[in-house]
């Protein structure tokens, strides 16, 4: 087995230190309930988290954890649990966070069902604002609490979320003129005073 | 919410106006709308997808060696470093460790095509902003490395160059001599450039204090790259987190200070000039050997042997009709690209085609910014900040 990684590089070691931290700090009694550790093929750890606010929690905390000191979203996506592979749930929304003093790289996901909202993280890092609207876009999951939730790679009017699997690749919806003019979540210019 | 209510007031002090989707200025289909006060911006909006294709799905509809093709599509000026991050992904899926020499021309490939990516960033920001001859005097380069990657791959701007495992080819004999004579006088290109436009009162009253991104600005909106640097924020996948033979080459991370559109300059000049140095210490420290790595998975089979063998032809059918079978599981990997942090979030459930694949792509996280920078300056900024911070289309909207 390998990897691209250089070897013996330093974070390496400190991504191997913050993995048992884990396991002490995040995983020990009641903490770890619905809690799940795994390691992806890099060994970077990916906490399946409980549920909204066990995400939210579990953010803070490895803010303020000195063994990973994570400041960073590096990207937010999902992908579609269909095969039910990942548990019963239909969808995952992943958070990949990165640090960049450590530079450690976590990963967190959040199992959701149809229909069912995640919760924003756009107070914490409003990078996220983008890409949980790119998430709403192509799977369809809402996020509370989001400022400003529409479409961003589609058109408003477009119907349905194409990287759900059921979504056939070629299925398209044209449409023949553009949205009207508007600036984001203010339609309209402020009032004239 | 009337949103038909006629803009046409002519008295309005908030009026809206509309820059892009096309038009020369906005490099490529970026739309920002916004809300100016005279001439000054107050309130921006982004609008992306014009560009759309699709691309997360069609890598779940083709198989892995196809996709290979949509990454030189994300970030069309730098098509090797896509390339080669791609397989990068799916290798470390496969826990395939590539051969030396492999590694040390990927590098090679990666510096280049950070050089041309910063070369048109750098040309089309100085062009923006009426200097000729600074735009010239870089696209001799770009022209030259562009020679190169085609002596090498055949190709010029979509190159397709890495296979998984391996590279399609090795790099001809002339490569290195080609190199070399880059390395010596490409600095001194940039030196001339340095010298039209560093002290040039024109340049820096257009670009110093235009388009700020605060540090504490840059990690909240998750900037990363040329752009971040410039805003103080000392990061560099190369160094911090290095793949392949990084760690062996020594080259300096530059970092700004203000996170104006000047800073964003000087950074990306003296990362050229870097990537000089590492390329020099590549041709130094190139091993021979073989690009292939030994794993019959994913090796694609000499074509004299395809021609010849029975056994290697149905190898090499079923490589490229069935695909190759990736395991289960799943890697988030990241190099440093020309506009920071790209990575593939790779999920497999095992077989020839991906069942999740994610670009985390610079450019969206630039844009997102975008709109925070301009606000303040005046529209002709607008147009000199969107130059330096290098969005391209085909990567933000994927």
């Amino acid at each position: 087995m390998g990897n691209a990684y250089s070897e013996n590089a330093p974070f390496l070691h400190r991504q191997a230190v913050f993995a048992s931290r884990l396991n002490y700090k995040y995983f020990q009694g009641g903490l770890s309930e619905g809690r799940k550790l795994e390691f992806d093929k890099l060994n970077e750890p990916v906490i399946w988290v409980r549920d909204s606010k066990d995400l939210i929690t579990l953010i803070k905390m490895f803010q303020q954890d000195d063994a990973c000191m994570i400041d960073y979203l590096s990207s937010l996506t999902a992908y579609d649990n269909k095969d039910k592979v990942d548990g019963p749930k239909r969808f995952v929304v992943v958070y990949n966070l990165f640090s960049t003093t450590t530079h450690v790289r976590v990963r967190l996901k959040l199992a959701v069902d149809d229909g069912e909202a995640a919760p924003t993280i756009t107070h914490i890092w409003p990078a996220a604002n983008w890409l949980e609207r790119e998430v709403w876009d192509m799977f369809g999951i809402k996020f509370d609490g989001h400022p400003n939730l529409r479409r961003i790679m589609m058109d408003e009017r477009f119907t349905g979320h194409p990287l759900r699997k059921e979504y056939p690749i070629k299925q398209r919806e044209p449409f023949a003129d553009n949205i009207p003019f508007h600036l984001g979540a203010q339609p309209l210019p402020k009032s004239e005073k | 919410m009337d949103n038909k209510q006629p803009l046409a007031d002519f008295y309005n002090p908030n009026v809206l106006i509309n820059l892009g989707p096309a038009h020369p200025a906005m490099h490529g289909t970026l739309r920002v709308m916004c809300r100016i006060n005279g001439e000054v911006i107050e309130d921006a909006s982004c609008e992306i997808g014009y560009l759309h294709r699709a691309i997360e799905k069609l890598a779940e509809e083709k198989t892995y060696h196809q996709w290979m093709v949509y990454t030189d599509r994300l970030n069309y000026c730098s098509a090797l470093i896509n390339n080669i991050a791609y397989a990068m992904t799916v290798e470390n899926v496969m826990g395939i460790k590539i051969t030396d020499r492999c590694m040390w021309v990927r590098m090679i490939m990666m510096e280049l095509s950070r050089i041309i990516d910063h070369l048109v960033c750098l040309a089309a920001n100085i062009l923006d902003a009426g200097a000729m001859t600074c735009f010239w005097l870089l696209f001799r380069w770009r022209e030259e490395v562009y020679t190169m990657i085609e002596s090498a791959c055949g190709m010029r701007l979509t190159t397709t160059y890495a296979r998984i495992g391996g590279m399609s080819y090795d790099i001809p004999e002339d490569f290195i001599p080609r190199l070399k004579k880059f390395c010596q006088e490409f600095p001194k290109a940039l030196d001339e450039v340095d010298a039209l436009l560093t002290g040039n009162r024109i340049w820096i009253d257009r670009t110093r204090g235009v388009g700020v991104l605060s540090r504490a600005d840059a990690i909240a909106y998750g900037v990363t790259g040329p752009v971040a640097r410039a805003s103080g924020l000392d990061i560099d996948l190369r160094r911090d987190r290095p793949y392949y033979a990084y760690d062996k080459v020594k080259f300096d991370v530059a970092v700004g200070s203000n996170g104006d559109t000047y800073d964003r300059y000087l950074v990306r000049m003296e990362e050229m000039r870097q990537s000089t140095l590492i390329l020099k210490q590549c041709i130094e420290k190139l091993p021979a050997g073989p690009i292939w790595v030994e794993d019959s998975r994913v090796k694609i089979p000499e074509k004299m042997d395809v021609y010849t063998k029975m056994e290697v032809l149905i190898h090499h059918f079923k490589i490229f009709m069935e695909g190759i079978d990736v395991p289960a599981g799943e890697t988030f990997t990241c190099v440093e690209g020309g506009n920071g942090e790209l990575g593939f979030y790779l999920v497999s459930r095992g077989g020839p085609k991906a069942w999740r694949m994610h670009v985390k792509s610079p450019s969206l996280m630039q844009f997102q910014a975008y709109e925070k920078m301009i606000k303040g300056d005046k529209i002709a900024d607008a147009v000199a900040t969107l130059g330096s911070v290098n969005i391209i289309a085909g990567e933000l909207d994927r």
